[in-house]
């Protein structure tokens, strides 16, 4: 397409340039014609046509160049303004200085011609003229007079022997020529000096007239290319009265020198006067070739203007069109090399770099599809693991996430993509303990990590086995963090629950097994022994025995109530009203514990738990029953019940709190409070909190006890909802207080 | 010669009206209120004589004042008597059976005072001592042999047709783009008619 363009190019130019060459041929042959060459002076029409019309295409092609140009102005293309200042620049430097030398032409010319034409040469020639003419009067009288002698002589002459007459009056008068004519015009006889000349010379029609009239015709007459003769012609007496009237004309020669004498005078003369008359003409037309002249000159100028522009702009505007390509992401554009100098330079640097920036984005290409598919590949393996697998960028930012992850936390963690550790705790509240755990090992610069991390959302209480592994980084800035989790919830409570009813089984059957035969043993002892003994012994036996069966009673007890712990009861959940629940329970403590004074605040929206109520029963006693035995003794007793409705993001939950105003729990023990075995009583299972905790894990929950300042403890349970958005309407009672005395 | 003299004819014509158009276009050249001149053809017909016919025709001459002067000043006039015999069609543009000029140039002599009348077909030159004596002598046409007859088909309608003008294009170069835009040198007849007959 560029070599076509090219070789269209260069045919334009050299059709141009045959124009260019054509109207400046027809020029100079116009200019040739007008100095009235014979060679051109009968094409100078065709010649001035040529050029007008060769004049007219000229500007029709720049009236055409002008219309492009306009519309790329108006479309604002590229390089239509540097076309237009260099076409205006070329024109202004071609018309400037040929419309000078056009005006100076002009000037010359008119003088030049002017200065061939002096008044005293006009006269001059005048003069010779009139004095030519004057030398030929006298001339011309002597031809008359003669002729007149040799009319009077040949009227005496009969008409038989004219022609004999004739020739001897013509040798002895000079004439070159004698004719005798008749009335009528007719010859009747004629001598010549010329025997060559069969028809005389015969006279004009008016001449003849003339002389009818009796008017002798005497005259310089021109005769063919034979130069000047005088010509006479005189009427002829008749022979008789009534005779035929008869003319005769003699045509004298004049001498050869005078002839070329006159001939140099007259054409001088006509030339000159000729020349006079043309002035204007040969100014009109002189100023008419110098115009089409400078008319070629410009035009071709203004043309060549916008050739040379469009040709020196090309490169540019195709380069602009390039660039504007590469900007909009065409790197396939390639120009066309049209020039070998700094431009062609210029074209076939910016195609190498189209080429290597293409090459550059198909290496990108193909890398990113690399990337993607790697990626795709990782998504898919990622999205084929149990475990949750999640990466934070260096600035704890969520890169990715898979399906497992989403799952495991029971929220779509894919549109928070991007999201901060911040706006992650800010969308998804129930994260915090696992985040916060996240952060702490990123800002300790953890390469690797594993914790236990128990959580409360939508699903519960969930206990997540997070590992951490930082990512490399570039150079010595760690490069973010992969957390891979997995939900162990149900593992840890099977493992605790085949833990402790191993436990349990192995209690029942080495411990609880040989307490029956030990009461057994002590009561025969003492119901044998009793009777015959001292009183003495008496009194040690019965209080010996007493203790073994008392203790072995209290161990028996202590075994029922740890297999019960450790007992895996299958849990009925049914949709529970924790306020009325709560009440029931509280009922039982009011009224039967002297001086507890128990005060309820339970919220109005009567929160249902998806829940086993025998447990949830046993749950209440063995806090209650804490609280309690917490303030027992103490004279201001209190015990404080609340339930709270809490909505989050995803899921609402209800928060039990049971307060008292005890001692609090010691401060050693707040860590394993929930432990088996535990306890600052001195009569207890060391099992209350424990079952307690393992309830609310039964039931997806969670717990948490602190000391209260300045003095008691608190116990807080959560568990979650069911219907948090169809609530029952608040009742009137909701708050409850009362005290049993 | 026939053929060949038509064709030269149109090509002339064409010329000078191609040419009148651009120059008119490209000058603008004031008119002087002076003598106009006019031609005008006052009779013209054929005589069958001998199978030939031979063509009778008086033409009135008068030189306009520009044409006059151009004479006076030595500038030599070409008039053009233009005789054609055409064959008229119905349908298609006439044929052009016969195409003849005659042509004389009329020149001021003024060492004698004379104009002189070159036949320039002939090559004989009269001379006249008053202008309009050597205008007559130019239009008066007298037996001039235009056609044999057998170069006609019988049966068709033949007419004869005479035109004639001042020759713009004999003029000397530099009076000719003064000539085609000045109505004073455009001195020309009408194309008269007859009908051909013996």
């Amino acid at each position: 397409m560029a070599a076509q363009r090219v070789r269209r190019t260069r045919w334009g130019l050299l059709a141009m340039v045959a124009l260019f060459v054509l109207l400046l041929v027809s020029l100079s042959f116009m200019s040739d014609a007008t100095h009235n060459s014979e060679r051109f002076g009968q094409l100078y029409s065709w010649l001035l046509l040529v050029n007008a019309l060769g004049l007219v295409v000229l500007t029709a092609l720049i009236g055409a160049n002008l219309y492009w140009l306009v519309s790329q102005y108006r479309t604002r293309a590229a390089g239509a303004r540097l076309t237009g200042r260099l076409v205006v620049m070329f024109v202004v430097l071609a018309v400037l200085p040929v419309s000078v030398v056009y005006y100076f032409s002009l000037q010359f010319l008119h003088r030049g011609i002017d200065s061939w034409f002096d008044v005293r040469i006009e006269k001059a020639l005048g003069d010779s003229l009139e004095l030519s003419r004057a030398a030929f009067d006298v001339r011309l009288r002597e031809r008359l007079t003669l002729t007149e002698r040799l009319a009077d002589q040949i009227s005496e002459t009969p008409p038989a022997v004219a022609p004999l007459n004739l020739y001897d009056l013509r040798v002895r008068s000079g004439a070159s020529e004698l004719t005798l004519l008749g009335g009528n015009g007719r010859i009747i006889a004629s001598s010549s000096v010329d025997p060559a000349d069969i028809v005389p010379n015969r006279p004009a029609e008016e001449v003849m007239l003339q002389a009818r009239r009796g008017q002798p015709y005497v005259g310089l007459d021109p005769v063919g290319d034979s130069g000047l003769y005088v010509r006479a012609v005189v009427p002829v007496s008749p022979e008789t009265p009534v005779g035929e009237p008869r003319l005769l004309q003699a045509l004298y020669r004049v001498p050869d020198r005078l002839n070329k004498l006159a001939d140099s005078v007259q054409s001088a003369f006509a030339r000159y006067k000729e020349l006079a008359y043309l002035r204007k003409p040969l100014k009109y037309s002189y100023t008419l070739t110098l115009s089409l002249v400078l008319l070629l000159s410009l035009l071709s100028a203004v043309w060549a203007a916008f050739y040379s522009a469009r040709r020196l702009v090309a490169p540019i505007r195709e380069l602009a069109e390039g660039t504007r390509a590469v900007a909009e992401g065409d790197y396939d554009k390639q120009l066309p090399v049209s020039s070998e100098d700094e431009l062609g330079f210029l074209v076939r640097s910016f195609n190498s770099m189209t080429r290597r920036i293409a090459r550059a984005r198909d290496q990108a290409r193909r890398s990113q599809q690399q990337v993607e598919g790697q990626r795709a590949y990782l998504e898919t393996v990622l999205g084929s693991l149990s475990s949750g697998v999640m990466s934070l960028s260096r600035d704890l930012k969520l890169r990715t996430v898979n399906g497992a992850a989403s799952h495991i936390l029971g929220v779509d963690l894919r549109d928070s993509l991007g999201e901060g550790l911040a706006g992650l705790k800010q969308h998804h509240p129930f994260l915090d303990a696992f985040l916060d755990s996240a952060a702490l090992h990123a800002h300790a610069g953890d390469r690797e990590w594993h914790e236990e991390i128990a959580l409360f959302g939508a699903r519960g209480r969930q206990v997540l086995l997070c590992r951490g592994t930082a990512l490399p980084g570039e150079g010595v800035r760690p490069g973010g963090m992969v957390l891979v989790f997995d939900d162990v919830t149900a593992l840890i409570q099977a493992q605790r629950d085949a833990a402790w009813g191993e436990v349990a089984r192995r209690l029942a059957h080495e411990i609880k097994n040989p307490l029956t035969p030990i009461q057994l043993s002590a009561e025969r002892l003492r119901h044998k022994y009793l009777a015959n003994s001292t009183l003495k012994d008496a009194e040690v036996l019965d209080r010996a025995t007493h203790t073994i069966v008392q203790q072995v009673e209290a161990m028996k007890e202590m075994v029922n109530a740890f297999t019960e712990y450790a007992r895996a009861p299958q849990i009925q959940r049914r949709p529970v009203e924790l306020n009325a629940l709560i009440l029931e329970v509280l009922e039982l403590y009011r009224d039967h514990v002297p001086g507890l004074h128990i005060e309820s605040e339970l919220d109005g929206h009567n929160p249902r738990v998806e829940a086993d109520a025998g447990r949830l029963r046993q749950l209440l006693h063995n806090l209650f029953k804490n609280a309690q035995e917490a303030t027992a003794g103490q004279p201001d007793a209190r015990v404080q019940v609340a339930t709270r409705c809490v909505d989050e993001l995803h899921s609402g939950y209800v928060e039990l709190s049971v307060q008292d105003n005890g001692p609090g729990f010691p401060d050693g023990l707040l860590d394993q409070l929930f432990e088996p075995y535990v306890t600052t009583k001195a009569r207890g299972t060391g099992l209350g909190l424990a079952i307690v905790k393992k309830i609310v894990e039964e039931h997806g929950g969670v717990i948490e006890a602190r000391n209260l300042r300045p003095t008691g403890a608190r116990i807080r349970i959560r568990l979650r909802t069911i219907e948090p958005q169809q609530r029952l309407p608040v009742p009137a009672g909701g708050r409850d207080a009362g005290s049993s005395a | 010669m026939t053929a060949f003299q038509g064709k030269a004819a149109n090509h002339r014509r064409l010329r000078a009206t191609l040419f009148a158009l651009g120059m008119a276009c490209m000058l603008s050249v004031p008119v002087r209120a002076e003598q106009a001149g006019s031609f005008w053809i006052r009779s013209a017909h054929t005589v069958l004589i001998n199978a030939v016919y031979h063509l009778d025709a008086r033409i009135d001459f008068h030189l306009s004042s520009a044409a006059l002067e151009a004479l006076h000043n030595g500038v030599p006039l070409t008039i053009d008597i233009h005789m054609q015999v055409v064959r008229n069609r119905d349908w298609l543009w006439s044929q052009v059976v016969a195409d003849l000029h005659q042509r004389y140039r009329l020149q001021y002599h003024a060492l004698s005072e004379r104009y002189l009348v070159k036949n320039l077909n002939t090559g004989v030159v009269s001379s006249h001592q008053a202008l309009q004596d050597a205008l007559e002598s130019m239009g008066i046409i007298h037996n001039f042999p235009m056609l044999d007859e057998h170069l006609l088909t019988p049966g068709y309608r033949y007419v004869g047709r005479l035109q004639a003008s001042l020759d713009i294009e004999a003029l000397p170069t530099p009076m000719r783009v003064w000539a085609y835009v000045t109505p004073q040198w455009h001195l020309s007849t009408d194309w008269y008619t007859w009908p051909l007959k013996g």
